[in-house]
């Protein structure tokens, strides 16, 4: 058993594992809140649509100011695709056209950025794929800073925010606006974007918001559970990942991409819990295809 | 002395973006009152609704619900049609009641044991407690409309909006909505209520609306709901209508 959970616990002695272990957990707390408001608004484009948006801040603010300028950049970028994006999809005639439009466009410009300094190939492929491993203090300390502020904006509507995926006309009769709330959401999402995107890359932030959300509701229709179940998924999965890529490279000389071993990951924990999902169903549906005459459906706990 | 008025609208006409999708609406509505809409399907019923609710531009007129342009916060509560919603969506009728309570409880409060209550109470209202626990999906249309009206209830609105309630519904589920809407009435509430159902107009409302693109006429049940008048509504589909029905072809509701 030691040899099995030993490295699950020693890698993360080392400080770099720490600080991205550390990064990871808060982002993985975020994400799977957020994911599953994501999940339940089928809001999986849009959220594409802010990766790529966001892109151009991050490439403008390491170009103008180093590492120290990413962040900014980054978070310029996205309260702006934020509003961008609340407007668009409250105005526009065709949502999604416009969205893959703009946004497109925006990450067109992102590498147009990039494209400009001398060593464009590396600076892109950290910019994109991410850097785990060489995160510093300032940086844990600039993401867990983000994380609360997405953390505090969601927590603070949440209610709202499931009332909104549900039955948005209900809503804005009950005296809300539902438009505060998705730019409030969209600025959540943007900001769990810019968080990821120095841990594991620009093209991988997706998965980290998608995924747990969706493994969520694999598992329970329990409303309040989704959320709980979520981040512990997406905390799992970090863990194990960043414990693998440790292994792999200390044990046997392989060198994984961190970002990326643990997008792998999770999307091995989304098979296995669908393949579990697919067998429980098959289980149950010899009893469940002829239903008993007068047989009540099925209760669910809250 | 006359009940409290809860809605007037004058001269109100309402657009989808530039298209306009209905004009020239005039009518008003009491506390305790109910006032049905009736026309065929696209003639302005739900538009109607939605525009009273603000969420679709009025280009001209005016919309006052409670003495107010616009509406009161937790003063209105509308029950949409079942098929807007995601039948797939994880969620429990007892929270589905849960969220009528969400503007009384502000952003930050969770539910405590008096929203428990109205939650049960509104339940019990619309005969449905046995089923608090059920996942919304997997309830019967009826009974998802019921589930509605008590979300509606437990925010204890005063002018309550419903669009189409009685599409597809058994016997029984009528029965229990129209049960409801009358305790509703009776406690002072003004119900403003879109449908096919002619039966229903008769048994819940006061008055009438008919729209077709506009108002055709709006007045006493028994005044408004002439032959003439229906067929005037209904003219690109024809009616046929007796003392008790009003048969619509290609509607289920009659």
């Amino acid at each position: 058993m030691a040899e099995f959970f030993g490295p699950l616990v020693s890698a993360f002695a080392l400080p770099f594992m720490a600080r991205a272990l550390v990064v990871l957990l808060a982002l993985s707390l975020v994400a799977g809140i957020v994911g599953v408001l994501v999940n339940l608004r089928s809001l999986e484009f849009i959220s594409d649509g802010l990766t790529h948006s966001v892109f151009p801040g991050i490439a403008i603010g390491f170009v103008w100011g180093g590492r120290e300028g990413l962040f900014v950049g980054a978070m310029v970028a996205a309260i702006l695709a934020a509003i961008v994006l609340t407007l668009i999809t409250r105005r526009a005639v065709s949502g999604d056209a416009a969205i893959a439009i703009v946004f497109t466009a925006m990450f067109s410009i992102g590498i147009l950025v990039v494209s400009r300094q001398t060593n464009y190939a590396g600076q892109l492929e950290q910019l994109l794929f991410g850097r785990l491993l060489t995160v510093t203090t300032a940086e844990v300390a600039q993401t867990l800073t983000i994380c609360a502020i997405a953390l505090l904006l969601v927590g603070l509507t949440l209610k709202q925010q499931v009332f909104r995926a549900f039955d948005r006309t209900a809503l804005a009769a009950a005296g809300y606006r539902p438009l505060l709330l998705d730019l409030v959401l969209n600025i959540a999402i943007a900001l769990v974007v810019v968080a990821a995107s120095s841990a594991v890359g620009n093209l991988l932030v997706l998965a980290v918001l998608i995924v747990p959300g969706a493994v969520a509701r694999l598992i329970t229709v329990r409303l309040w559970l989704l959320f709980p179940l979520a981040a512990v998924f997406a905390a799992l999965c970090a863990w194990v990942g960043l414990a693998v890529g440790y292994e792999a490279s200390v044990t046997a000389g392989i060198d994984l991409p961190s970002g990326a071993t643990v997008v792998l990951v999770l999307v091995a924990g989304y098979l296995l819990v669908l393949v579990g999902r697919l067998a429980v169903d098959r289980m149950r549906r010899p009893a469940s295809a002829v239903p008993a005459a007068g047989a009540q459906p099925e209760t669910v706990a809250t | 002395m006359p009940a409290a008025l809860a809605l007037r609208v004058a001269g109100a006409s309402f657009a989808y973006a530039q298209t306009p999708a209905l004009t020239g609406i005039d009518f008003d509505l009491h506390a305790g009152e109910a006032v049905a809409l009736i026309g065929p399907n696209g003639s302005g019923k739900s538009t109607l609704l939605k525009g009273i609710l603000g969420l679709i531009h009025r280009t001209a007129g005016t919309v006052e619900v409670l003495g107010h342009a616009t509406a009161p916060a937790g003063t209105v509560g509308y029950v949409p049609q079942t098929d807007e919603l995601d039948p797939e969506f994880p969620v429990s009728l007892e929270q589905v009641v849960m969220m009528g309570r969400y503007r009384a409880l502000g952003w930050l409060r969770l539910p405590g044991k008096k929203d428990r209550q109205a939650v049960a109470a509104a339940l019990d209202t619309v005969g449905l407690s046995n089923l608090a626990k059920t996942r919304f999906g997997e309830l019967s249309g009826g009974q998802q409309q019921r589930g509605l009206l008590a979300r509606a209830v437990a925010a204890g609105p005063r002018l309550l909006l419903l669009d189409e309630p009685f599409n597809g519904l058994d016997q029984s589920n009528r029965d229990a909505l129209v049960g409801t809407v009358e305790r509703l009435k009776a406690d002072g509430v003004a119900v403003l209520v879109s449908t096919h159902d002619l039966e229903l107009a008769r048994a819940v409302c006061e008055r009438v609306l008919l729209l077709n693109g506009s108002q055709v006429a709006f007045g006493a049940r028994e005044s408004v709901l002439t032959l003439e008048n229906v067929q005037r509504t209904f003219h690109e589909v024809g009616v046929e209508m007796d003392q008790h029905t009003l048969v619509i072809p290609g509607h289920e509701g009659h």
